[in-house]
């Protein structure tokens, strides 16, 4: 009967919150961002692409093939400008290059000419064309195809292999602990104040008289964490898979295999950060009668949510390993955001995830047990909210309703 | 006959006021009981406590001559007097859903949602939003919340509070339905009038103590003094009967109450040789004036 209680309760806070504007709003918006933003991406200008510029002088005499070799080599490496000083005396290209308007000169067959320093990639550059273009030259002198010339020393493309791959996938294992901190921060928030919401108005039309009369209160806790907890999975479903689909749609990021080993892991103490939170928004809903007094007792869960989130924040772009980084794993108010961060920057061993994740569930089930024992009191208090001295007194078990 | 509900003695105090002190209050199968009192006197304490709602420091609450369990109260329908219902659900799924949590298969609970929306006057309102309906539709659907598992026990805390009189009319006739099918019902009522023609059964408590209970002729049989009335022809004397405490009433009639054991005839008499009469009774006091003096003894 139990279970089935249970049931109805999860089914109604299903039906009537996945209604809600509320949810669908946030559900709509952190979708776009989902979809949106790896587009953005895609279409920002990459810092790569700016090169910087090069200005090449060439004097008369050079290979005919040069430039044009030149310009292939010179691809994604510079940003290259010929200047042809065919017309120009010595003096002239002298006051170019000491002005800046060219780079270098080069005064074939085998002379560059620069300012001051020299550059060495543009003379490798420089020299690589020219090498090309002068066997070109020579090719066509010996009747020589240039074609089977050009099959003949057709550059070759190794493929990389790493021992060591988690600096290799540096960035992207950085993304994703970023996104999975922002969800272990976020959707704790969002669902926690639900769930508070909807114990405060159970107690604000006073229904939950009516409710109690029929209902364990640690029946209705249960089915109002669980109802809520699959709106969340639901909510988190479809901004991943938005995000996937649009990765894999812009193409602009690979994500290695041994990315997506660790996700069962981080939606594991996502959604176990979700039921602590949750369970804490319900038992401190229950303390007031208003919904304007949720503020009056949000402090209390804002504070290590808040903690976890700089913290983990500093894991995802600093060290992942440090002392504070580590007891905030095992703190089950902490853990849901810090522990997908050092999971994702394979910062922490299987032991610490095991003992994280135990601690996790052991503090939720412990925190479950409380709420349901100070709900029996909470819930049908009226009036001015209950104190945290006597909240503390009553999960002491001194109760005077 | 084994009592349905019997409370004994329940006594609660909240710091150093005491809320109950002594409440007795015990229902009959398929009997409607009024539960009578003061504002403050108890009555909803006494109705949270047998809902399991409200702990006692003590006394008892009995179910079929045992101690009353969670599963035993999930056979009770309840309206509490401050009514709550969730404003964003359509009205036939609340009441199905309160059908469900109490233990009805869903289709059950769907199909008795319908019929009670259409018992309480609101068959073409089924599908509004509880926030759609005034207040007094509103209890109607409490209403139907509270039966839609049909209780073996139904408690009203205040049901007719607030209502129109066509809507009186019809939770009049819903509660004798109740009991007609066997169900006993509780309820209290600051409408004296209308509990004394609903129902045969009273307890009165006042200050969390139980002053009296039992069939309302009974205490009217019981109770010390009677109620002389006496309509003139004409104006009315200036006449005092012989240990009569005159009492208000309208142009052209006189009111006293005088004890129980006077002889009427002899009254009648005196009556006659002040004034010209037009009809005389003499009857026991009605629920209201034993409700007045019992509680401010």
């Amino acid at each position: 009967m139990r279970s089935r209680q249970i049931r109805e309760v999860a089914l109604r806070e299903i039906v009537t919150r996945g209604r809600s504007n509320g949810y669908r709003v946030v559900t709509g918006l952190m979708l776009v961002l989902a979809v949106v933003a790896p587009i953005v991406m895609a279409y920002l200008p990459d810092p790569t692409d700016d090169l910087r510029d090069v200005t090449v002088g060439v004097e008369a005499g050079a290979p005919p093939a040069f430039v044009e070799q030149l310009e292939l080599l010179s691809e994604g490496v510079v940003d290259l400008m010929v200047f042809d000083l065919s017309d120009e005396d010595a003096a002239g290209i002298e006051a170019r290059l000491r002005d800046g308007r060219i780079d270098v000169a080069l005064r074939p067959p085998r002379r560059l000419i620069w300012d001051d320093t020299e550059d060495s990639t543009v003379a490798n550059l420089i020299t690589a064309a020219l090498q090309q273009a002068e066997a070109i030259d020579r090719a066509d002198e010996l009747g020589l195809d240039v074609g089977d010339l050009a099959r003949v020393f057709a550059p070759i493309e190794l493929d990389d292999e790493f021992v060591d791959e988690s600096s290799n996938t540096e960035g992207v294992r950085s993304g994703v602990a970023l996104f999975g901190l922002f969800i272990a921060f976020l959707l704790p928030q969002v669902f926690g104040q639900f769930t508070m919401m909807s114990v405060v108005e159970e107690k604000s039309t006073r229904i939950v008289e009516v409710l109690l009369s029929q209902i364990r209160p640690v029946t209705l806790l249960a089915g109002k964490i669980l109802g809520l907890s699959a709106l969340a999975i639901v909510q988190l479903t479809v901004i991943v898979v938005g995000l996937i689909a649009s990765l894999m749609t812009t193409k602009i990021a690979e994500v290695p295999a041994s990315v997506w080993q660790f996700v069962p892991l981080m939606a594991l103490s996502i959604l176990g950060g979700l039921a602590i939170y949750m369970t804490l928004f319900a038992l401190l809903g229950s303390l007031i009668s208003r919904q304007e007094d949720q503020a009056q007792v949000m402090l209390p869960v804002f504070a290590p949510l808040m903690i976890g989130y700089f913290v983990g924040q500093t894991a995802v772009f600093g060290n992942a390993e440090t002392v504070l980084a580590k007891v905030l794993t095992w703190f089950p108010l902490t853990a849901p955001m810090l522990l997908p961060v050092r999971v994702a920057r394979s910062a922490i061993g299987p032991i610490e995830v095991a003992v994280s994740l135990g601690l996790l569930a052991l503090g939720s089930y412990l925190l479950f047990r409380l709420a349901g024992r100070l709900y029996e009191f909470t819930l049908l208090r009226t009036g001015s909210r209950v104190g945290w001295g006597e909240m503390f007194r009553l999960s002491l078990g001194r109760v005077d309703d | 006959m084994t009592a349905a509900l019997e409370v004994r003695d329940l006594r609660k105090a909240y710091g150093d006021v005491q809320a109950l002190d002594g409440v007795d209050l015990v229902v009959e199968p398929g009997r409607l009981v009024g539960f009578l009192g003061s504002n403050g006197a108890g009555k909803t304490t006494t109705m949270r406590s047998i809902i399991g709602l409200t702990s006692v420091d003590s006394g008892s609450v009995h179910w079929h001559n045992r101690p009353i369990t969670f599963e035993d109260r999930r056979l009770i329908g309840y309206m509490p007097q401050e009514r709550g219902l969730y404003a964003r659900m359509k009205v036939h799924e609340h009441i199905a859903y309160f059908g469900r949590l109490a233990g009805l298969d869903a289709d059950i609970a769907d199909s008795r949602a319908h019929e009670w929306a259409e018992r309480v006057n609101l068959g073409d309102r089924k599908d509004d939003m509880i926030q759609e309906l005034s207040t007094g539709n509103q209890q109607r659907v409490q209403l139907a919340v509270a039966l839609v598992h049909e209780p073996e026990l139904l408690i009203l805390d205040e049901p007719f509070a607030g209502l129109d009189p066509v809507a009186v009319s019809m939770l009049s006739s819903v509660m004798s339905e109740q009991v007609e099918r066997g169900t006993s019902v509780v309820f209290s009522s600051h409408q004296l009038d209308l509990v004394q023609d609903l129902t045969e059964d009273v307890t009165i408590i006042a200050k969390g103590r139980t002053l009296a209970s039992g069939k309302v002729s009974e205490l009217r049989r019981q109770a010390p003094y009677r109620i002389l009335t006496v309509r003139w022809a004409g104006d009315a004397p200036d006449w005092v009967p012989y240990r009569a405490d005159p009492l208000a009433a309208p142009e052209g009639e006189s009111r006293f109450r005088v004890d129980a054991d006077i002889d009427p005839s002899g009254l009648v008499g005196a009556a006659g040789r002040a004034g010209n009469l037009a009809a005389v009774s003499f009857e026991p006091p009605g629920l209201e004036e034993i409700f007045i003096e019992l509680v401010s003894q």
